[in-house]
């Protein structure tokens, strides 16, 4: 794209620093910034440029007067990033650690929500636990599904949860060879509330784990799913004590 | 909190570490709460976006390159992007009149927090005081208050090229000025 010498605004300016400072300053269009934030991944000369007329920039900042948050908006982002602050973060180790492996399955979000609705029509695995009741019909309307990730948004397994049923299936990860003593515990989070166990999980091959259904009941898309290690018999707290390896959103399978 | 404390903080937080990634809320949301409140003056509006910006950090944390940036100015720009994208993302002409972005060159530094102002803040007010009062305040308003340079035109009753020379005029001579260069 070429402009006339004279659309920069000056002299002698190239196109390049003219874009660069009208995306630091944050002057540009909609189209214009959508545009820009194209070329700083690929343009390294355009990234160097920004982030000079950002350093330039920064000091302005302390002009702006500090606003304290109300305190419901970081209880939303730790609802969003983790089910609960970790007072005494465990160290990883284990099996559920080795995300090198999980990621070797090569299963990407969309392949993994796939899976998770697919694992909905399995034939039922042995419960891991027999059921207080007879099975009642399956009821897909209240089928949910999630995709798991890792703090960093990676994708690292699949659940389904039937509400009918009263089981939750995750999708194939790997065999838990972890150390004895930790053990997987499936939570779910809804709004703002604590997160709720719904039990110690074994996350193997294709296994459905029995919920009772009272505790699956009313849940609704949005409610986010997590995993934590916990000792073995699950948190003593009621609470999660360990670190959380996944975390996702249900959504109506 | 030093820079470097801040960036060792931002470090846990690439681990997963949700107790450090609380204290690094603790320290920085006041300043990236009041950027956007700037942009974006409607509480709700600008509660949600500061929510947006910490997931995004939760995230990104290990993309964060110390040689590039300071921890704050790291966070400062994701904030003053995701607000400027959420403005830009909505109809046109919900913005500040024009007197009020002539009042904004005239604040000066904000008295909170009991700060003195620091070294490099006193010399960027120092080069943007050498610049014409119209075209400081133009350079303010776009980067206080997110409006873009069309905005910025028709507030102040000029061509858009005109608009853009003087703020770009202005920036490269404040450069200039911080470089000790003649500008």
């Amino acid at each position: 794209m070429s402009l006339p010498p004279d659309s920069h605004g000056l002299e002698g300016l190239t196109a390049l620093e003219a874009e660069a400072m009208d995306f630091a300053l944050g002057a540009g269009s909609r189209a214009e910034r959508k545009a820009a934030e194209l070329r700083l991944l690929s343009d390294p000369a355009f990234r160097d440029a920004v982030a000079r007329w950002q350093a330039l920039l920064s000091p302005l900042d302390h002009d702006t007067p500090e606003q304290a948050p109300p305190a419901a908006v970081w209880q939303a982002i730790a609802a969003d990033v983790t089910p609960a602050p970790l007072k005494a973060p465990v160290k990883a180790e284990g099996w559920w650690h080795n995300i090198g492996l999980w990621r070797a399955l090569g299963l990407g979000g969309t392949a993994l929500a796939g899976l998770a609705a697919a694992l909905l029509v399995l034939p039922a695995a042995p419960l891991a636990q027999a059921p207080t009741e007879a099975p009642a019909a399956p009821t897909p309307a209240a089928a949910l599904v999630a995709t798991l990730v890792d703090g960093e948004g990676r994708p690292l397994l699949a659940a389904a949860l039937d509400a009918g049923r009263g089981e939750v299936r995750f999708a194939p990860v790997a065999a838990p060879d972890g150390p004895a003593g930790r053990v997987p515990e499936l939570w779910v989070i809804e709004g703002n509330n604590p997160p709720r166990s719904l039990g110690v999980i074994d996350i193997a091959a294709g296994a459905a784990h029995a919920i009772p259904r009272a505790r699956l009941a009313g849940l609704k898309p949005g409610a986010v799913l997590a995993i934590s290690i916990e000792p073995v018999g699950g948190s003593p707290t009621g609470a999660p004590t360990g670190p959380v390896i996944a975390t996702g959103a249900l959504s109506a399978a | 909190m030093s820079a470097a404390e801040l960036a060792v903080l931002l470090a846990r937080v690439a681990d997963g570490d949700a107790a450090a990634f609380q204290a690094f809320y603790g320290r920085t949301s006041p300043k990236l709460f009041g950027i956007i409140l700037r942009i974006l003056p409607e509480r709700p509006e600008a509660e949600d976006v500061l929510q947006e910006v910490y997931v995004t950090l939760w995230r990104k944390a290990a993309t964060f390159d110390p040689a590039r940036a300071s921890p704050i100015t790291w966070v400062a720009t994701i904030a003053r992007n995701r607000a400027i994208d959420r403005l830009r993302a909505r109809p046109v002409g919900r913005h500040a009149p024009v007197e009020e972005a002539y009042d904004l060159a005239d604040d000066g530094p904000a008295p909170d927090a009991g700060l003195a102002l620091s070294q490099e803040a006193q010399r960027l007010h120092a080069a943007l005081a050498t610049l014409e009062p119209r075209h400081a305040a133009a350079i303010r308003a776009c980067y206080f208050e997110g409006v873009t340079y069309d905005e910025l035109a028709l507030r102040e009753g000029v061509p858009v090229g005109t608009l853009k020379s003087w703020v770009r005029r202005g920036l490269i001579r404040m450069r200039g000025a911080l470089q000790g260069e003649a500008a």
